[in-house]
């Protein structure tokens, strides 16, 4: 049998504002397996994000459980919901989040600083180490300022990797980001999914959704359907055919020189 | 470990990329904390001025003034009108014979000496010429005072019988007259008049609260009476107790005495009164205190205005960085974490201030040093109160920002923009 990170049974999520009850999440199940590659999608106010928030232990279900790795995770209080997101969970958001002022390295740093215990090998190696993986060598010392869209992604993807978590979510994670760099950023997930990471995934585009082993549709709170993906797009392949701007600008000048001679 | 340089880490990067900001916060502590620093250092310095100048006096000294020192609680206009009423004179006088009655008649005395202090006139010794003061007194001035010769003599008893002119003259004079020439012997001409100079005192150095006297000259009484200033009062009395533990006793000697002599009537005031330097010492250090907790009290709202800025300027920093909270919790921070890096961050902003505020005190001291000559002394005492008193500053008005921050919900934390 295959070892399941994520377990929930029948989870609901309500809130109240003032006086009504809005019902964000309606009994979900969904089992994630160890090495599991899925993506959940949905249109806007489906849940997606407090399915994510509650997955990824910022908050906890109003009905039902949740049990990450296998940890009974649905009634556990603040700090140790804190000290599971610290070890178990790496988040990567659509905008990025990193700190401003911090370099790179700080920014990757941050998850050690609320470790408890000892770190497993010396922190400057083990910051390293999640740096080559995300191919930001010699970028260390920068600011996020000083880093376009895709580096700072891969900043954050670094962050997350950096505890070596049970799961990585990421909730848009190209959104913002120009459809090269995003494939980029998939062929970084597609490496560290190949290594063994599970990884959790929302995008409301399909295109995205089908790098992924498996996606869920999400409406009204409710998992309506369930599609495997027998072939995934492969990220890497998909690059050596997309031409980067440079190949389109000097194509572009041939043209015009062709027409010239004509 | 880790977190706390974390938390130092932080603290300084927020206060570094608002540096204009946190100065203006720190201001409050820092004027707060060199306030009170600079109070209290004036204050000792003053105190340790005061005291070294009665010691250089001697305990077992009390001064006789003319007329009345303390009107007894009345207020002004009463005064006034008791005055009309009784036939004491306000404005009593001292005279030489004073001086007399009390060497002869005092059993608790040993050396009385009658004093005219301090008159400024034109001294003159060959084309040179200046304002120089000049006291008149008796032969035991020298001890009653304390003072040593440097050479010569001092004023003698018969120098004080004769009206003799010699004067003695006080280092600072010396030098300024004569440079390196031995001045005993020469004549200098005080007010157009021809005197010997008959000794040299020693350098005395204690400022006194009147004139320096080192830069004074001093000649027999009855020469500067009769013949310098025209006068036949004395500006006040000096005498030397033979016991000091017997302050009361004596000075209720001199007062039945000089009543006598003065004829004052059972029921009537004093026209003189009598002091001591223990009684002034007291009285100064009485009046430091009002003024050093007047001040003190001024300074500490300073330092609550400032400490009301460091709250302030926490909330404006919890708000702007909501979202770098959200982002901290993501990643594991505890309440607690976030909780101890604000209020870090408010402690290194109120403790910055009070080093500030010590050397914004130095500063202060420097000028009141340069300027009045009072060094004014800083003991480890204020410096240690005034930074435990800023890093609790820190901690009581940081404490509702940070609490603030450490609740913020990191979802909602994670959504602000
Ligand atoms: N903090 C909240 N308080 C009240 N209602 C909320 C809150 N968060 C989400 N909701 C509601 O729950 C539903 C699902 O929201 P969300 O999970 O953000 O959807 P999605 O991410 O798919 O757009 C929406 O109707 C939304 O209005
Ligand atoms: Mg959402």
């Amino acid at each position: 049998m295959e070892e399941k990170v994520i377990e929930i049974k029948n989870i609901s999520k309500v809130y109240k504002i003032e006086n009504f009850k809005v019902n964000a999440l309606n009994g979900i199940n969904l089992n994630v397996t160890k090495g599991e590659y899925v993506a959940i999608m949905g249109p806007s106010g489906s849940g997606k994000s407090t399915l994510m928030n509650i997955i990824g232990c910022l908050d906890t279900p109003t009905k039902g459980t949740y049990t990450l790795d296998s940890q009974d995770i649905s009634k556990l209080n603040d700090n140790r919901l804190a000290e599971i997101r610290n070890k178990k969970v790496g988040f990567v958001f659509q905008t990025f989040n990193l700190l401003s002022r911090y370099s790179a390295i700080d920014n990757i740093e941050l998850p050690l600083i609320y470790s408890k215990g000892r770190l497993p090998k010396p922190r400057r190696e083990m910051i390293m180490d999640v740096i080559i993986s995300v191919g930001l060598k010699g970028r260390e010392k920068h600011r996020p300022s000083q880093m376009s869209g895709g580096e700072r992604q891969r900043v954050a993807i670094a962050r997350a990797l950096i505890n070596s978590p049970s799961i990585i979510l990421a909730d848009e994670p190209t959104g913002n980001l120009d459809s090269r760099t995003g494939e980029e950023i998939m062929a970084i997930f597609e490496d560290l999914n190949l290594r063994g990471s599970t990884i959790f995934l929302v995008t409301h585009e399909l295109d995205i959704a089908r790098h992924t082993d498996r996606i869920l549709y999400l409406r009204d709170g409710i998992i309506t359907g369930e599609e495997k993906i027998k072939k995934p797009i492969s990220a890497k392949d998909t690059l050596k055919n997309m031409p980067t701007l440079e190949d389109r600008i000097s194509k572009l000048e041939e043209n015009k020189n062709y027409e010239k001679d004509i | 470990m880790k977190r706390i340089f974390e938390n130092l880490k932080v603290a300084f990067k927020s206060l570094n990329s608002n540096k204009l900001r946190a100065f203006l916060t720190m201001l409050g502590i820092i004027i707060g904390v060199g306030s009170v620093v600079a109070v209290i250092s004036i204050g000792a310095g003053a105190e340790a001025l005061i005291t070294q100048n009665l010691q250089s006096m001697g305990t077992n000294v009390i001064t006789i003034s003319p007329g009345r020192a303390e009107p007894r609680g009345e207020g002004g206009p009463m005064r006034h009108l008791e005055d009309a009423n009784t036939e004491t004179i306000d404005e009593g006088e001292l005279h030489l014979e004073d001086a007399i009655a009390l060497q002869a008649k005092a059993t608790l005395l040993n050396e009385v000496v009658p004093v005219l202090y301090g008159r400024n006139s034109t001294i003159s010794y060959m084309s040179w010429s200046g304002q120089v003061s000049v006291t008149g007194t008796t032969q035991d001035f020298l001890t009653v005072q304390g003072y040593k010769m440097a050479e010569g003599n001092f004023i003698t008893e018969s120098d004080v019988s004769n009206l003799s002119n010699v004067a003695v003259i006080g280092n600072t004079v010396a030098e300024d007259y004569f440079g390196k020439i031995n001045p005993v012997g020469e004549i200098i001409k005080i007010n157009g008049k021809n005197f010997v100079i008959s000794g040299l005192l020693q350098t005395i150095g204690t400022a006194g609260f009147g004139s320096d006297p080192d830069n004074s000259i001093y000649i027999p009484i009855t020469t500067a009476q009769n013949k310098l200033y025209g006068t036949d009062t004395v500006d006040s009395i000096i005498a030397k107790l033979k016991n000091e533990n017997q302050l009361d006793e004596s000075t209720a000697e001199v007062k039945s005495i000089l009543r006598i002599q003065h004829r004052i009537m059972p029921g009537e005031n004093n026209d003189f009164s009598v002091s001591s330097p223990t009684q002034f010492l007291e009285t100064a250090s009485s009046v430091l205190q009002i003024l050093s907790i007047t001040l003190g009290g001024i300074a500490a709202i300073s330092l609550l205005v400032g400490g009301i800025g460091i709250m302030n300027i926490m909330f404006v920093s919890v708000t702007e960085r909501t979202r770098e909270i959200g982002i901290r919790k993501s990643l594991g921070a505890k309440n607690r974490d976030i909780l101890m890096q604000f209020l870090t961050e408010s402690i290194i902003l109120s403790l910055l201030g009070g080093l500030l505020g010590i050397g914004f005190a130095y500063l202060i001291s420097w000028l009141v040093k340069t300027f009045s000559g009072l060094s004014p002394l800083i003991t480890a005492t204020p410096i240690i109160l005034a930074l435990s008193f800023s890093t609790a500053i820190g901690l009581i008005f940081g404490i509702f920002p940070a609490m603030r921050a450490a609740r913020l919900n990191p979802i909602e934390s994670l959504r602000y923009e």
